[in-house]
């Protein structure tokens, strides 16, 4: 049966997603501060408390350490919490519980248990939130076995990751750039999902690879467009999975290109990028490397507040440009 | 007062320029008018001369980097002059002049293991050749030498591009004078079924190297003028070879001796030594140009077993030829100055990329090559005329014997090729220059190989 | 007063015995003392295996605190969840585990309840319902309230106990825990087994007030303050928080009084306890002999019966530490095994 494919936004899709887990799964509920009413501070739950309840749409206390031990505990012993962060920033008050109890307790265990939570993380920066409401903390996360780390891009992405994410029996962690939530996508209706651990190549190329993730894709298709007509075939790849890493993919895509820009938002320093070059070095593509790898990742800075300043943290459309013009002829 | 060594603008919308090459170090002493350096732009490389006579110091613009138009690269001092103190000078050129004779050293106590050791020229860096990890893949799947490949990239890295130019270059660059340690082993798997005859390798008087393993006749090269036996490399990359393969360095080119041999003959006979002492024994004996005039010799005296003859583009078959491809080309040091001669080579230019001009430019680099050479042109091809004949070897020959041309070839018109002996098999190819074997490399090595399996 | 042979049951109405004597039948009265011998012998077989070699890391002996563990999981079905600490041996024993995969698993065999992987501070048994020991201070609390969200969503009657120290009642993810258990009135049940110190430091130098009961008040949820060392009434308050819980009354907070005589872990060098402190605890307030002399003085067991546990307990600690050393060590190929339920 073809499923109907409208436009949603990203923030849309994520609740469609979040409302066909309830609705087919009676152990799926979601918690998180100003999630039922208020609708969540993205707007991304909405209504859904007036359609499954407040019994299932929880609003927690602003207690993000306690909600995500609740949800950790529901999810170990039989329920399939989706806890929301109001901001990513604010996991760091919860790390305790991510990655001494969420990431470990199947392990700990010797295998008893699992830990099917699914926790999503508005990330980003770009809306003049400033320091403690702007990074990008998936790197944190990334950086701990037992959890999956996803950034999907696209609202396609979004809802298929996300049903993908409350099927899976492990910890999902969902980072999602608040600046992609008004997006808009082509997403099917129903049910369907896609695949945690899988990269995407969003544009195939001859000359060089991009490998990006979450808003910065968009930024390397936008950027990929000028350089065709430069004479510059890139290929982007979507990572979309953080941990697991689809290295398959990546080494693909660098075995034909031979050249390797890594484009994130978060710090460039031991970050998402730091992670794809060193695998690429340490993998068989790097017999086909023909130019040194570069990254384009945040600033070595907190998120600062004026606007100009903010923009000039994180990669740009032309900072792509430059890094790809300079690696086409060569690198540094 | 010093003058200043300014980066000009040569090109209008630039406002930054990269040089892409000095000519002269720190320290040297230049005559006004003399190259300094050359500039690279999208459209061309401009040589910059010196504005003044003096002694070249604190040379700030390095090569292969942005540079302001305007911005001073370097100061000529008049004799006398004062130079600015220590700290002022640009740092790095200190410490590779101080590297060179600390070099030296050792390669002096141990020159055969430490050949590498001696710079090229001053301004690389003696620990290895930079490359990037793909050039250095393919590079070695096509027994090439790295440090013989000249970089185009970011500070002289060798990349990919650089490498297939390389395997498809006429003659890409030796630019290590006299390397003691031939590469005949180095295809290098010792899988390989026949290993290459090592025994009295010490005695061949000319540089050479096994460029395929295999079973049955062996196929022996001999490159034209100028070039040398990479040359052969391109050909190779068409299809499998199963034949060995034998190319020779000719006197004065490549790694052999820097000697100007008096005429055919002699040259003949170090090829001929040079077969003996690597105890190849009967074969297909291949040359181009010159060097078909060389084989032609060769097969005509009878000392070494040839059982066939493919001469390609062979000289020795009329008196003209572009006596000023030979003098410019051996005149040009500069990318700008070669590339024009290289041009008439070929039909198609697009064999001539960039990489395969800065692998020319490194032999040109070579002056005591580029003097040997200058004097066998002198010699061989006086006031552009070619001073032998291989008419009459050709027609006593008692072997299959075929020429191979091009019919545009700017160099040795086609048309010397008429008026053979009948049994002399004739193949011209259209939209095609001096180069056959590169330009259409496929039919070419078919009609080699075709030839070694009769 | 002797009550020979008699059930308690049958004890005329309105005896004056202590709760337990009235609720349990003689049998499961004999069993408790028999695990408060298994947790205790286990205990100094752990620490004599430790002392030999056979157990790394470190181990946090709950020796002392035998009537403590065994008084709240008594009301406890096999269904009831625990979570538990760093100092969770006992809790693991008396919620049901067997000593012989404990020691296996301190000894990081595969046949340990971790398959190795774990140790001491992980230990667990899910199947007598224990979610684990602990080694983040008050790790466990939150992830015990949400399993009493399970347990209230999927109505299932079960309750959960989350046991803790008092070192953890300064953790913020108490207050939050007890904030949402409270607010949503799921059936968990707070367990604070105060041992005095957190480590080094008292609760007096730790903790603003008194007891830690007295927090409950702040969380609207009864705050029940028992000796910890006299099993009936460690007992009695689980029982009466247990009705609360599975009444749909809300959490209780329990503050059981106890003490540890050996020090915070093996690298204690005990400079914070006075030894006439230890002495004093050990000498005059030990809960296995007040539980022990208790049951004689009712009748429920006598000296002879007493062997006979000590006797079955020391063979059953012999038996699983033999069991421990026999059994094989992981294979380290299967390192990144349960790091995920699939593989990636």
């Amino acid at each position: 049966m073809d499923q109907a494919v409208r436009e949603l936004s990203y923030a849309q899709a994520i609740q469609e997603a979040m409302a066909i887990a309830m609705e087919t799964d009676e152990r799926v509920f979601l918690m998180g501060e100003d999630i039922g009413v208020y609708g969540g501070a993205f707007q991304v739950t909405g209504d859904l408390v007036e359609r499954f309840g407040a019994d299932r749409v929880i609003d927690t206390p602003i207690s993000e350490l306690g909600g995500a031990g609740v949800a950790v505990g529901a999810a170990v012993t039989g329920l399939r919490p989706i806890f929301e962060f109001q901001f990513s920033d604010f996991a760091t008050l919860a790390m305790e519980q991510i990655v001494n109890q969420a990431a470990k307790m199947r392990y700990m265990l010797g295998g008893a248990v699992s830990v099917p939570v699914v926790m999503r993380f508005p990330a980003g920066s770009g809306t003049g939130a400033a320091a403690q409401h702007s990074q990008s903390l998936e790197a944190w996360l990334g950086h701990v076995p037992g959890l999956k780390v996803i950034q999907p891009a696209t609202p396609y992405d979004a809802k298929g990751m996300l049903l993908a994410a409350v099927a899976d029996p492990d910890p999902v962690m969902i980072f999602e750039h608040k600046l992609l939530y008004k997006t808009k996508g082509p997403v099917p209706e129903g049910y369907y999902t896609v695949p945690i651990g899988k990269a995407a190549i969003r544009r195939e190329g001859r000359d060089l690879t991009i490998v990006a993730t979450s808003i910065m894709v968009h930024k390397a298709l936008e950027a990929a467009k000028t350089l065709e007509a430069e004479g510059i075939d890139v290929e982007v790849v979507d990572l979309r999975t953080i941990r697991p890493m689809d290295k398959e993919t990546v080494i693909e895509s660098v075995k034909k290109t031979s050249r390797l820009l890594c484009v994130y938002e978060g710090v460039k320093t031991l970050g998402v990028g730091a992670e794809v070059s060193a695998m690429i070095a340490e993998s068989e593509a790097f017999d086909f490397l023909d130019a040194p790898i570069v990254r384009l990742g945040g600033a070595e800075t907190p998120i600062p507040y004026n606007p100009d300043l903010e923009k000039a943290t994180v990669p740009q459309v032309p900072d792509i440009l430059a890094a790809a013009r300079s690696l086409a002829m060569g690198g540094r | 007062m010093p003058v200043e060594v300014i980066l000009p603008k040569v090109d209008m919308d630039m406002a930054t320029g990269r040089i892409s090459r000095w000519y002269v170090g720190e320290g040297a002493t230049v005559k006004k008018g003399d190259l300094l350096f050359e500039i690279e732009t999208d459209k061309a490389a401009m040589e910059i001369d010196a504005p003044a006579s003096g002694t070249i110091r604190d040379i700030s613009g390095k090569e292969g980097i942005d540079i302001p138009v305007g911005e001073a690269v370097a100061w000529i001092y008049a004799e006398g002059e004062a130079t600015k103190p220590a700290k002022d000078a640009v740092a790095d050129a200190t410490p590779v002049q101080e590297v060179v004779p600390a070099a030296a050293a050792p390669v002096a106590a141990a020159p055969a293991a430490l050949p590498e050791l001696a710079p090229a020229n001053p301004g690389k860096p003696s620990n290895g050749t930079r490359a990037t990890p793909l050039a250095r893949r393919l590079a070695a799947a096509a027994g090439l030498q790295l440090d013989a490949i000249a970089g185009s990239g970011p500070r002289g890295r060798v990349m990919r591009s650089d490498v297939e130019t390389a395997i498809a270059a006429p003659a890409p660059a030796a630019s290590v004078p006299a390397k003691p340690a031939p590469i005949v082993s180095r295809p290098s798997a010792s899988s390989q079924p026949r290993p290459a005859p090592q025994r009295s390798a010490g005695a061949a008087p000319l540089n050479f190297a096994w460029l395929r393993q295999g079973e049955g006749r062996p196929i022996v090269l001999i490159h034209g003028f100028g070039a040398d036996l990479n040359s052969w490399r391109p050909m190779l990359a068409a299809g499998p070879v199963d034949a060995p393969l034998l190319a020779l360095d000719l006197p004065g080119h490549g790694g052999s001796p820097r000697q100007t041999p008096a005429d055919l003959d002699a040259i003949a006979c170090d090829v001929e030594a040079t077969l003996a002492a690597l105890d190849v024994g009967p074969a297909l004996l291949v040359g181009h140009s010159f060097g078909g005039a060389v084989a032609a010799t060769v097969a005509a005296r009878g000392h070494a077993d040839v059982r066939a003859l493919a001469l390609i583009a062979p000289a020795g078959l009329g008196p003209e030829i572009n006596g000023a491809f030979l003098q410019g080309f051996v005149r040009a040091k500069s990318e700008a100055s070669l590339t024009p001669w290289l041009r008439l080579l070929v039909a198609d230019e697009a064999v001539l990329s960039k990489p395969f001009v800065n692998a020319t430019l490194a032999q040109a680099a070579d002056a005591e090559l580029r003097a040997a050479q200058a004097e066998i042109s002198d010699r061989f091809f006086a006031d552009g005329t070619q001073t032998f004949d291989i008419r009459g070897l050709l027609a006593a020959l008692r072997m299959p014997v075929r020429v191979i041309v091009g019919a545009n070839d700017r160099i040795i018109p086609a048309s010397q090729s008429l008026g053979l002996p009948g049994e002399v098999a004739l193949h011209v190819f259209a939209a095609t220059g001096h180069m056959p074997q590169v330009e259409r490399r496929e039919q070419v090595l078919k009609i080699l190989l075709e030839m070694v399996r009769v | 007063m002797t009550v020979a042979q008699a059930k308690p049951k049958d004890l005329p109405v309105g005896a004056n015995l202590p709760f337990i004597y009235r609720e349990y039948s003689a049998e499961r009265l004999k069993q408790a003392l028999h695990k408060m011998y298994l947790i205790r012998q286990f205990e100094e077989g752990a620490e004599e295996s430790y002392m030999r070699g056979l157990i790394h890391g470190t181990m946090h002996l709950s020796i002392g605190q035998e009537a403590s563990a065994m008084g709240i999981c008594m009301p406890l079905t096999n269904d009831d969840q625990i979570t538990s600490t760093h100092r969770g041996h006992g809790h693991c024993i008396a919620k049901g585990a067997e000593v012989s995969r404990m020691f296996a698993e301190f000894f990081g065999k595969t046949t340990g309840y971790c398959g190795g992987l774990g140790g001491s501070m992980h230990i667990a048994d899910v199947s007598t319902g224990n979610l684990g020991a602990n080694g983040i201070v008050g790790g466990g609390i939150p992830i015990a309230v949400g399993a009493a969200l399970t347990a209230k969503r999927l109505k299932s009657d079960r309750v959960v106990i989350s046991f803790f120290g008092d070192g953890a009642n300064n953790e913020g993810a108490f207050h939050e825990a007890l904030n949402m258990a409270s607010l949503w009135k799921l059936p968990v049940i707070f367990v604070c087994e105060n041992n005095g110190y957190g480590m080094s430091t008292s609760m007096a130098r730790s903790t603003a007030v008194p007891n830690v009961a007295d927090r409950a008040a702040a969380y609207s949820m009864p705050g029940v303050i028992v000796d910890g060392n006299v099993l009936s009434d460690v007992a009695e308050a689980s029982h009466e928080a247990v009705r609360r819980a599975r009444a749909g009354e809300g959490p209780t907070l329990i503050e059981s009084k106890t003490y540890r005589y050996r020090g915070h872990s093996k690298s204690d060098r005990n400079r914070y306890r006075t030894k006439e402190e230890i002495e004093d605890w050990m000498t005059n307030r030990d809960p296995i002999v007040r539980y022990e002399n208790e049951l004689m003085e009712f009748g429920i067991i006598d000296k002879a019966g007493v062997e006979a546990i000590r006797e079955a307990v020391a063979k059953e600690i012999a038996d699983g530490i033999e069991f421990a050393k026999a059994s094989p060590s992981p294979e380290i190929r299967d390192l990144e095994r349960y790091v995920y339920t699939e593989t990636v």
